[in-house]
């Protein structure tokens, strides 16, 4: 059986205890005004009907759409075709092992390629988050060549975090996202095989571009769903959640009473039995 | 020293005598006997933290705007027992380290409530005339349990929340009742804002009232019908072997009292346990997956889920199917535990009252009884956590689910025999449980080597006696005489469960008197002296030829 990587690393067995080190984790609130790194919503997949919640323009808006270059169609398509056409198609038109990508939207190309989970590890089961194959660039490259084959979909969303509310991000998280992703992010195992991926390996973008394309099972939040500004308070919150306030101690995983109850017995219990062995009597 | 007050105080009370009869008593000394203390310092901990909690923590459900130092709640419109957690957390002084403490050292509590029920049960301590307190300490399992519950819920946070809507529907199930009694407990429909009150009356009043009272009597009871005692060189039915209650096992009981502490300080300090400002308030329509009670409830959460969707109609009544795990499984569950010393006796025909405790290699079938079942709840318990493990291991949800359905029936028989096969295969070994001998090799003049048995760790013996007379011999010497003396003028009140026989026991076998277990060395339900004395410094170097005898037992 194949172990599912999980890059934040946080369901791990609890075993040290002397480690305190994450103890008094406040302060992570403020994740800082990030600068918009362009502005504009005009990309090389042309003009669409829908917006998907892109706006123009505006520096402090919650999500401006990343400007693929066109310049990068060329090396997109070479890396598509090496990496991406044998099962999608040369021109990501589909085949009989992948469906059709034409007319997706960069952001659900760049959700999956970015996160790793394109090219699949296994077609036979759900994609697995690993390192992406590609850099950014190669990314972003593969983004505009799909992307410009079609029109349609949603771009790239950066998220403004300078706006966005960690509290309302709460309550819009607990009610959308918690049912499978956990109240803490953490991810679990649904029914059938499937799961809900762990939150804490993703980047603001992902969690945006997750929102708003609905990869796998999860369902898509288009912007009559969510605004712009509940997805951007959403990411915050999930943000946060990566590194969460444990004013409490070490976090055990955030998995709640199954790894504390291991704790309780196996430390608690365990260590003081310890003790009762070393000052009790032992010989019969 | 001015002894006028305690003069007056005994002239009233007679303290004295009691007092002395008190600091004499004997305790077995073996480290299993100490488990049920690891319980009963965890309760005098979990009262302490939970009267700290009590004055900052507001009982209602009634709605609040939360405006605390936590700022992703800031705004949000929370139940006042949630946004009081929340300040208790982050705004109390020492509160969240309250908190904790009292969390950890509940599920401490219980896990050492459950490790002293085993010890309890695989020894045969629970035989006549202990069956009262075998009862007496089930019913402290059950109420802990209970009691567990009610505190997890308090915070009425999302997690919590949703094991209360849990236990409404169980409380539902029950056929006819079902709807009266919650509708009776929880005021109307759930959720109400009515339960979060009712529970913390429950939870700080009624029921720490009862598990104090029972643990007195569990105490009372105990220290009446002296302990149980492992069999042994100089240990005898009669006697209890050991170590006086002052000052060697004061404070002994002391220390462990302050490891106690300490270690569920570390805990509550290092280790975040239900951080209840991830989790967010209880709000009906909103959910979150993966979520588990704490530990000691995991056995019935797991046979919740293992439980096929099976409703039974009859009499006209649908009997819904969380009956059977959830009502029908605990009420089995604690019936037969409480019962356990009677169904016993139906096999074994025993009638007999014992002292001398068994060890579980003595009797295989109780061990494979205890371990089968031990093992059955075991994996209920696990199956607590059938979606954490699936995505732990990587592996389908509904593989785990199946595999936990068959495992419930094949691990518990499985268990049961290995383990009659291992203590009936330990109990035909001669030597087990003797203190293994010394293999000295001598060579004598010409370079011959031969190989002699000697004592079995004479050394360590001697040790181990001498640190604990050391503190023994500290107690004033007219003390001493002082407490034999009235020992054999008292009635031996103290003695309850062997005055009969007494009676029908030679005297030289026992000696002048039993004297209540009150010696201040060791041999206070046998003859004083024999076997060489507990804190006599050479250890029982006399009495080897009469002590093989005595270790047949």
């Amino acid at each position: 059986m194949k172990f599912r990587k999980k890059l934040g690393g946080r369901v791990v067995v609890p075993v040290a205890l002397g480690v305190a080190a994450s103890v008094g984790g406040l302060a992570l609130f403020s994740q800082g005004a990030v600068a918009a790194t362009s502005t504009g919503s005009s990309s090389t997949s042309g003009a669409n009907s829908v917006t998907y919640g892109g706006t123009s323009g505006a520096g402090s808006a919650p999500i401006t759409n990343v400007k693929l270059n066109p310049a990068t169609i060329a090396l997109g398509k070479t890396l598509f075709v090496e990496n991406c056409s044998s099962c999608h198609g040369d021109t990501a038109s589909g085949t009989s092992r992948a469906p059709n990508l034409q007319g997706l939207g960069a952001a659900t190309i760049d959700f999956w390629v970015s996160t790793g989970r394109m090219p699949l590890a296994d077609p036979t089961v759900q994609a697995t988050v690993k390192p992406s194959r590609f850099t950014k660039q190669q990314t972003l490259a593969i983004d505009a060549y799909v992307s410009s084959l079609a029109s349609g979909g949603p771009k790239i969303p950066e998220v403004n975090l300078g706006s966005a509310s960690i509290s309302a991000g709460e309550g819009l998280f607990s009610t959308n996202c918690a049912a499978c992703h956990t109240i803490t992010g953490v991810g679990d195992a649904l029914a059938g095989g499937v799961y809900a991926p762990s939150l804490y390996p993703a980047t603001k973008t992902q969690v945006a571009e997750a929102i708003r394309t609905g990869p796998g099972n999860m369902p898509r939040f288009g912007p009559g769903n969510l605004s712009n500004q509940q997805v951007a308070d959403i990411v915050k919150y999930v943000k946060y959640l990566q590194h969460p306030n444990n004013a409490g101690g070490i976090g055990l995983g955030h998995v709640g009473p199954v790894t504390e109850g291991f704790v309780g017995i196996l430390i608690g219990l365990g260590s003081l039995m310890i003790a009762g062995y070393w000052i009790g009597g032992r010989a019969h | 020293m001015n002894y006028k007050p305690i003069d007056w105080v005994d002239e009233r009370l007679g303290t004295a005598k009691f007092t002395r009869k008190s600091l004499n008593k004997i305790f077995p000394d073996h480290w299993s006997f100490m488990l049920g203390e690891i319980a009963m310092y965890s309760f005098f901990i979990l009262l302490a933290t939970g009267v700290f909690l009590t004055l900052f923590f507001v009982p209602s459900s009634a709605d609040t705007v939360y405006h605390g130092s936590y700022a992703p709640m800031d705004g949000h419109v929370v139940s006042q027992a949630y946004a009081s957690t929340l300040n208790l957390s982050f705004s109390v002084r020492a509160g969240l380290v309250m908190r904790q403490m009292h969390h950890w050292a509940a599920n401490v509590f219980i896990a050492a409530i459950v490790v002293h029920l085993l010890r309890v049960f695989f020894t045969g301590a629970f035989r006549k005339p202990r069956e009262i307190n075998w009862i007496v300490g089930s019913l402290l399992l059950m109420l802990a349990i209970f009691e567990g519950f009610l505190g997890y819920s308090l915070p009425d946070d999302l997690i919590s929340g949703t094991g209360i809507r849990i236990a409404y529907s169980i409380t539902l199930s029950i056929p006819i009742v079902g709807s009266y009694l919650a509708s009776f407990l929880f005021g109307g429909q759930f959720p109400g804002n009515k339960i979060i009150p009712r529970f913390y009356t429950i939870h700080i009043l009624l029921i720490p009232a009862l598990m104090a009272g029972l643990l007195g009597a569990h105490l009372a009871i105990m220290w009446h019908q002296k302990h149980t005692q492992y069999k042994g060189k100089g240990k005898t039915e009669k006697n209890v072997v050991g170590i006086a209650m002052w000052p060697a096992y004061a404070m002994q009981a002391g220390g462990f009292f302050f490891l106690t502490a300490s270690v569920l300080a570390a805990l509550g300090g290092l280790v975040q346990i239900n951080p209840i400002w991830l989790y967010g308030p209880y709000i009906p329509y909103k959910v979150s997956y993966a979520v588990q009670p704490d530990w000691y409830m995991g056995w019935l959460d797991g046979a919740l889920r293992l439980f096929p969707s099976w409703e039974i109609t009859g009499f006209g009544h649908m009997i819904p199917t969380v009956f059977f795990p959830a009502v029908l499984l605990p009420g089995v569950t604690f019936g037969l535990l409480m019962a356990w010393p009677w169904i016993e006796r139906i096999f074994t025909k025993d009638t007999g009252a014992h002292n001398l405790l068994e060890s579980p290699r003595e009797n295989p079938w109780r061990t494979s009884i205890g371990v089968g079942v031990m093992a059955f709840y075991m994996v209920l318990f696990f199956a607590s956590s059938t979606d954490v493990l699936a995505n732990t291991f990587d592996v389908s949800l509904n593989f785990v689910l199946w595999a936990f359905r068959v495992l419930v029936f094949v691990i518990p028989p499985i268990a049961a025999y290995v383990a009659h096969k291992l203590a009936a295969e330990a109990g035909s070994v001669e030597s087990a449980g003797r203190p293994r001998k010394a293999m000295v090799v001598f060579r004598s003049n010409e370079g011959e080597y031969t190989t002699e048995e000697s004592d079995p760790r004479p050394e360590l013996e001697f040790k181990r006696h001498a640190m604990h007379g050391d503190i023994a011999q500290s107690l004033p010497e007219e003390s001493r005489l002082h407490g034999e003396a009235t020992e054999k003028a008292d009635d031996g009140e103290d003695y309850a469960f062997s005055v009969s026989s007494v009676a029908d026991t030679p005297a030289e076998e026992i000696g002048e008197r039993p004297s209540g277990g009150s010696g201040v060395y060791e041999v206070p339900r046998g003859a004083p002296g024999s076997g060489g004395g507990m804190f006599s410094p050479r250890g029982p170097v006399h009495s080897k030829e009469v002590s093989d005898s005595e270790d047949e037992e």
